[in-house]
């Protein structure tokens, strides 16, 4: 009985469309992770996509959306007999309780298994497909996919299964599951981005019922190769994790079991229905009014029309997979809006801009998915249904029809949207946050959007109108999405032949509050346009095809096809294709012959070949640059930047120069060229390479001058790739974009991995000098062709907008509608110049005689003060302790998210991204302070960069960067105390540990770093900071004092790091516990592994406690592979007796009851101590300044 | 009227369904009378626009339905054999979208027209109540009366009484019979009661052919005198099949009842059904029951069922 009963649900349940809608979306979400760079879940670059950890992943992430799935099948179980007045039968026969329910159940989750293999199935069909790179693959293992799948998928689907079982059997309503499915996922997200601190990973590892926790807890400091080899450990924590909520899903089956009612439900329901029995039935006859006479008219038709639309709408809001889809998007994006984090735990003001970015990522692609099941259900509905003769008999055109199936999707889109905008806002409400901007959700989001997905839906329907059977439809447009995919990869980008014009949901303009949707806005417009013409010829297709009445084959409906064109479809078809001819025609124009068409694959072979035909030139010796004039006009409206300039140039070598090698940037438009004394040998056009020959060698010393003009524009739209550095407002461009480079070097090749094999291009990477390739210190990191420079820049933009360069202002002129300002130098800089342009809003302060300015988007001012305040105390830090800055004008200039996260630093000026900086919300003086960090960051580089700057090799970024981050920590030390700096720097060290074990090259010692951020950077934070601890902030700056004395604005040869690592030593002295110390940070990659084991305290007769803790450590070398070696350690630690637990919110100094620096050596050691308060808590290295991969082992409570 | 000329048709599988029907239907209650598989349906689907025919015309008044369905479509009231409903809907607001459909677009007059029909089908007080939850009888009224609105000038009701209970049939031919009498009604069915009980012309269709036009009293007297009928033990049919031309058998209190044409037939009138097994028998009117018997594919000749 049981097992009939189990096999009756499983077959029911596999002809449920909820399973096969989970199967498509599953398997396409899982296709598109393995086999497309878009789609991501964490960032695991360099992980094979098929290892098991990335499989774990993958699954672990899917099952929590599995949900929405499995809580239909599982709840439909309970729900169903209710709802089709079958229960009473089923329950008067023999059939026992359990059985009843469990049978059911197992069969259910069966089904639920079975859909969830779409998966793994996914993962390995993916695998398969010939354009995933070879690189992101590991050997196929049968063990790993049945690993994952049995010990990481099936748990938690078991436990959800259970779990929404037994609250639908408390609920008997479907809505009412589905509700409570919100609520819990709600529940659980929050808490779990709650608990995602250090401290709580272990509890978490347990608690965690998805059991993210637990294999975060095994995997976190997994390097790439043991990521992409080794299977989580069954036990320990993950076994732990899987027994504990199994136990609890069988008590919520037992919960189930008791709570469902197997006799008829309760008196309520009896008594509601003896009320509307009871009641005379309340029954007018109906009034007879003269007799209705049928019309074919307009108003006919139009009433036709909405009837149908509002029938085909009705279909899709009254079914139940309509809401799975929907709340399934809500919760995507709900989680993406909600925790807009900044990164260290920071807040961000749920600007709009931001919430349209997250929609359009993680809810546009359920209205697709509605496309596609829908306009199948639809179209077929009829026929599915039987009431295809009574409703195809009716004097209806078949136009009203077709036209409804694409209106009726198209306002289920805009319900769908709307709705996501109601979350999104409610988002902002809820944050406190109420500048809605309700123009932009209409403009940004909600209008391209339903219109491209409406043309995706015409699409939709065309395909099932074309198929003999809507499965088939379905299977049509799935292929058709991988295929879109795909073609990118292959090259295929033209939005000509892309439905839509762009991806899935149409062209996606960069959104940016101060350039709005810019160009590709409106570039995606005008595609738009031309696939509208297009979904319209289809529609008209679609109704000349339309199944009507029996006739269901394709090929008597395609020959009478022709003369159902005749009349008024016709004459729409005719303009439908002249609309897309013309259409396309101008769009052709604008991206193929006004301006260049090119794909990534052009651009990577382009490069390819570039690399190929030039790198040999990389040695020769060239001249130098020592001044620049550059004469920059723009227009921003055009977009277009005309340029002129001159740039003197010295032969700094030992030997004559015969030849001068003049590289532009790819699409670059040189206008001119001409060097004193050097005439065109040889050209490259397709390269934008040209060498000079002098007619007379230049002589070491000698001076003469280049002069160029270029010309960087852009005319009407292009195919994607829209200029974004010069834009309406918000123009930013980098000066190498725009003039020309001397000599060959490695910028503009390809760097990525697998693209330098794919193109036989070697070495495999491009990799620093080494460190002791005392060569390489001839030039420094910025700019090969460059020591210092003499500049003078004139830059003229639209007369409403602001221009800046780096330099001093000395005039600013507007004139003939165009506002001009010139800025010079006084002394060398660095030969690194930003072109900015914008409609700013200004703050100017004084400051020390320093002129500190913000230029911000007017919409922006909420950090303003912040920056100002962090510049003071930047410049008041770094002034007193390092040397005077050297220019009296500081400013920070705001730039569209679109081009960038970040901020940089050039001479005197800093653009800061819209995205970071502007828009944190530092209302929560508890958390880490990120404006006042980044800020003093990049003033940190007028020091590190911009007075010294090191020679480009290994090591080169701890010069700047790493510098530059102990600016900014000590300037936020003196802001705020150490307290924020010990929370910062816990979030430093697990991205650090993490980040490590991504790397997927070497990881190098700090003063070796090749540009990693996770190097310079996180570790570069601890390293400086431990430094400043164990040998004193006064000795470290006074390091930093002597490597400013001896490379500040000198040329060549540049510093290295082990210059300044000498430095430190001398100023550490002799002490070979401190020199061990800077070997250890500096030369060599050093993890420890502190725990205090126990801590007892004891009250004494006097009053007193003595206190006892039992400290064991360990320091290990790792190489740059991760393999660790031990390492006898000796160096004097932190150890703390605390009444508080430090890092917790109610902590403060007066919490500290002792903090001592004790000599700790590997292995255990005991310390006694005897103090006035009993402490609560104990630790060694309270504060996590050593890189610790268990820091929260490091404190213990006392005990008694 | 309705004039069909030479009309055939074939499906995609080659089954001939149609084969060269010609037929004069004239105003009023016309019966079209004819075992499962005759074609009656896939003519009854050509007459409501729903197939084009192989070949051959139909026309009503000046209308050619081949060449302008959707002028039929107008004037047009279609009950199919057997028709699904939308799921989650009611009879009103179902009947409310097909007046729509058929034209109805004055909201007020629509809503008179509904309830009207409504009322006239007696499912005035099941009208909120969901369709997919209707009975047969309930479920065929609800298909008459949204063929009957609009005023359609051509009715079509195919196999209407199947599986309805005697009551539930009655009231059904009841409302048929309320139908104007200046209208085209055409009556599909495979029960001889339901024409000779309303319809003054009818036609035999079997095997996609007409073999029979005429009025049922008349065609009825046709066969008075040539039925004959005996009570035989079940293992004596045998022999008398061999004598006699035994075209129905049923069963009577534990013995056999068998139905004989007392001459052999000057033209056999029926073609054999292509079903395995299965005869058509025509009874006599004054004898039993009057019914055209119907073979189950499955069943032999003893156990055919009389309707």
């Amino acid at each position: 009985m049981f097992a009939k009963i189990v096999g009756f649900e499983l077959r029911y349940q596999l002809k449920n469309p909820v399973f096969w809608v989970g199967v498509i979306l599953f398997f396409l979400l899982t296709f598109g992770l393995t086999t497309s760079d878009q789609i991501s879940i964490g960032s695991n670059a360099n992980v094979h996509v098929n290892s098991p950890f990335a499989m774990a992943q993958a699954e672990l992430a899917f099952s929590l959306f599995f949900m929405f799935v499995s809580t239909a099948f599982v709840a439909n179980v309970v729900v169903r007999d209710d709802e089709t007045g079958y229960g009473p039968i089923i329950r008067a026969t023999q059939v026992r309780k359990f059985d009843y329910l469990f049978g059911r159940f197992i069969g259910a989750f069966i089904a639920v298994a079975v859909a969830f293999l779409a998966v793994p199935l996914a993962t390995f069909v993916g695998t398969l497909m010939p354009w995933v790179d070879p690189d992101k693959l590991g050997a196929f293992r049968l063990g790993d996919y049945f690993y994952t799948y049995c010990v990481i998928a099936l748990p938690g689907l078991f436990l959800t299964s259970a779990g929404f079982f037994a609250l639908a059997t408390a609920t008997r309503s479907m809505m009412g599951t589905y509700v409570g499915l919100v609520a819990i996922l709600v529940t659980y997200t929050i808490v779990t981005t709650l608990a995602s601190k250090p401290e709580y990973m272990t509890a978490m590892a347990y608690l965690d019922p998805m059991g993210f926790g637990a294999v975060d807890l095994v995997t976190r400091y997994w390097t790439v190769a043991e990521k992409n080899t080794l299977l989580m450990p069954v036990l320990g924590p993950i076994l732990w994790n899987r027994a504990l909520w199994f136990t609890a899903a069988c008590i919520l089956l037992a919960v189930a079991y008791v709570s469902f009612q197997f006799e008829t439900r309760g008196k309520k329901a009896r008594k509601k229905d003896a009320l509307a029995a009871g009641a005379p039935a309340p029954d007018p006859r109906p009034t007879v009014f003269a007799r209705a006479v049928p019309r074919f008219d307009a108003a006919a038709a139009r009433a036709q029309l909405q009837a149908r639309t509002r029938l085909d709408m009705a279909q899709v809001f009254k079914s139940p997979a309509f809401f799975v889809l929907l709340f399934l998007g809500l919760f995507n994006a709900g989680g993406g809006m909600w925790f807009t984090d900044g990164g260290y735990g920071v807040d961000i003001y749920p600007v709009s801009r931001r919430m349209i970015d997250v929609l359009r990522g993680a809810f546009a692609f359920i209205p697709v998915i509605v496309a596609i099941y829908y306009a199948g259900e639809l179209v077929w509905r009829e026929r599915d249904r039987g009431t295809e003769e009574i409703i195809d008999a009716a004097p209806v055109p078949d136009w009203v029809f077709v036209a409804p199936k694409i209106l009726a999707i198209a306002l289920v889109f805009v319900a769908l949207l709307l709705v996501s905008i109601v979350a999104a806002v409610l988002v902002q409400l809820i944050k406190g946050y109420s500048n809605l901007e309700l123009g932009k959700y209409l403009w940004w989001y909600l209008t391209p959007l339903t219109v491209s997905l409406t043309l995706f839906a015409a699409l939709a329907v065309f395909v099932q109108s074309l198929v003999p059977h809507k499965f088939l439809g379905w299977g049509v447009m799935v292929i058709y999405i991988v295929a879109q995919i795909i073609a990118v990869s292959y090259g295929f980008e033209h939005g000509l032949y892309r439905f839509g014009g762009g991806g899935l949901i149409g062209p996606i303009a960069p959104l940016s509050d101060m350039n709005g949707q810019g160009r590709e806005g409106e570039a995606g417009w005008w595609f738009r346009a031309y696939w509208a013409a297009i979904a319209l010829v289809l529609a008209v297709l679609t109704y000349a095809l339309w199944r009507r009445g029996k006739e269901t084959r394709l090929t008597p409906r395609l020959r009478r096809l022709p003369r159902r064109l005749i009349g008024p479809a016709g004459v729409i078809l005719a303009l439908g294709v002249v609309a897309t001819a013309g259409l396309g025609g101008f769009i052709f124009l604008n991206t193929n012959v006004w301006n260049v068409y090119h794909t990534d694959k052009d651009d990577d072979r382009w490069a390819a070949d570039y690399e190929k035909a030039l790198l040999r030139y990389q040695t020769l010796p060239q001249p130098k640059i020592t001044d620049v004039t550059l004469n920059v006009a723009l227009y921003p409206d055009y977009p277009r930047a005309v340029v002129s300039g001159v740039y003197v140039i010295q032969n700094k070598t030992n030997a004559p120069i015969r030849e001068l090698h003049v590289r532009f940037d790819h699409y670059l438009k040189v206008v001119g060229l001409s060097v004193e004394g050097a005439w065109a040998k040889q050209t490259f056009e397709r390269f934008n390479y040209r060498i000079f020959a002098f007619d007379t060698p230049m002589a070491p010393g000698e001076k003469r001058r280049l002069s160029f003009q270029t010309v960087l524009s852009q005319k009407g739209f292009t195919n994607s790739r829209n200029m974004t550095h010069i834009v309406h407002n918000g123009t930013f461009v980098n000066d190498m974009e725009i003039t020309p480079l001397l000599g060959m070097d490695q910028t503009m090749l390809l760097t990525d991995r697998s693209k330098r094999r794919k193109y036989g291009l070697k070495p495999a990477e491009l990799r620093m000098p080494k460190l002791e390739d005392d060569s390489a210190r001839q030039f420094n990191l910025m700019r090969k062709d460059s020591d210092w420079v003499n500049s003078d820049i004139t830059v003229s933009t639209a007369a409403d907008q602001t221009p800046m360069a780096p330099g001093y202002k000395t005039s600013d002129v507007t004139a003939g509608g165009r506002r001009t300002a010139r800025f010079v130098t006084d002394a060398p800089i660095n030969h690194f110049f930003s072109i900015q342009s914008a409609r700013y809003a200004i703050r100017h302060e004084l400051y020390k005689g320093v002129d500190l300015s913000v230029l911000y988007h007017p919409g922006h001012p909420w950090n303003v003060d912040r920056m100002l305040a962090a510049l003071r105390a930047g410049l008041d830090y770094d002034q007193a302790n390092f040397s005077p800055y050297q220019f009296h004008q500081a400013r920070i200039l705001e730039f569209p998210a679109f081009q960038g996260s970040f901020a940089q630093s050039f001479a005197n000026t800093i653009p800061y991204s819209e995205d970071i900086g502007f828009i944190y919300d530092s209302r929560d003086a508890s958390k880490i302070d990120m404006v006042t960090y980044v800020t003093a960051h990049e003033l940190g580089h007028q020091w590190w960069a911009h007075q010294v700057i090191g020679a480009r090799m290994q090591g080169v970024t701890m010069l700047d960067e790493t510098l530059a981050q102990y600016s900014a920590l000590m300037a936020m030390e003196k802001l705020y105390g150490r307290d924020q700096i010990r929370k910062f720097l816990k979030y430093e060290l697990d991205s650090y540990l993490r980040s490590r074990g991504g790397e997927a090259i070497e990881e190098e010692p700090l003063d070796r770093v090749e540009d990693q951020a996770y190097i310079h950077y996180r570790k570069g934070s601890l390293v400086m900071y431990r430094l400043k601890d164990v040998i004193g902030e006064d000795k470290v700056n006074a390091a930093l004092r002597a490597l400013l004395r001896q490379y500040a604005f000198k040329g060549a040869p540049y510093p290295k790091s082990t210059d300044l690592v000498t430095l430190f030593r001398q100023e550490a002295g002799p002490d070979p516990i401190k020199q061990q110390l800077i070997t250890d940070l500096f030369e060599k990659i050093t993890l420890y592994d502190l725990r205090t084991t126990r801590a007892v305290s004891k009250k004494r007769a006097d009053g007193r406690y003595d206190v006892t803790l039992t400290v064991s450590a360990k320091k290990h070398y790792a190489d740059g592979k991760g393999r660790e070696t031990d390492a006898a350690m000796n160096e004097p630690v932190d150890i703390g007796l605390f009444a508080q637990e430090p890092g917790k919110k109610n902590f403060t100094a007066k919490d500290v009851i002792l903090l001592q620096r004790m000599p700790i050596k590997s292995g255990v050691s005991t310390f006694t101590f005897t103090t006035d308060r009993a402490p609560s808590f104990a630790g060694v290295d309270p504060y996590n300044t050593m890189i610790d991969r268990n820091s929260d082992e490091n404190l213990t409570r006392v005990g008694g | 009227m309705l004039q069909i000329d030479e009309l055939t048709h074939v499906y995609a599988n080659g089954v001939k369904a149609l084969d060269n029907v010609t037929l004069a239907i004239p105003k009023g209650m016309f019966g079209l009378l004819g075992p499962n598989g005759a074609g009656k349906s896939s003519l009854m689907r050509c007459i409501a626009t729903l197939q084009a025919p192989s070949e051959g015309q139909i026309h009503f008044d000046d209308i050619d339905v081949v060449k302008t369905p959707e002028t039929l479509r107008r004037i047009l009231g279609y009950l199919p054999q057997d028709f699904g409903v939308y799921p989650r809907i009611s009879a009103y607001d179902m009947l409310d979208h097909m007046a729509i459909l058929k034209g109805l677009s004055e909201p007020r007059a629509r809503k008179a027209e509904v309830e009207r029909l409504l009322e006239q089908t007696n499912l005035y007080s099941v009208r909120k109540k969901a369709l997919a939850g209707f009975s047969g009888g309930m479920r065929q009224r609800f298909g008459i009366a949204q063929a009957l609105l609009g005023d359609p000038r051509l009715i079509i009701v195919d196999e209407p009484t199947a599986g309805l209970d005697p009551e539930e049939r009655n009231r059904f031919l009841n409302l048929l019979s309320e139908i104007g009498e200046n209208v085209v009604v055409i009556l599909s069915t495979h029960i001889v009661e339901d024409v000779t009980d309303l319809c003054p012309a009818m036609a035999i269709l079997a095997g996609g052919r007409i073999v029979k036009t005429g009025a049922p009293t008349a065609l009825v007297r046709e066969l008075d005198g040539k039925i004959w009928i005996k009570t035989v033990d079940k293992a004596d049919l045998a022999e008398l099949s061999k004598t006699h031309q035994v075209i129905s058998t049923r069963l009577l209190g534990g013995r056999t009842l068998a139905h004989s044409l007392r001459h052999r037939p000057r033209r056999r009138l029926y073609a054999p059904s292509r079903r395995p097994g299965g005869r058509l028998f025509l009874h006599a009117p004054r004898l039993a029951s009057r019914g055209l018997a119907r073979c189950s594919p499955r069943s032999s000749a003893l156990s055919c069922a009389i309707s």
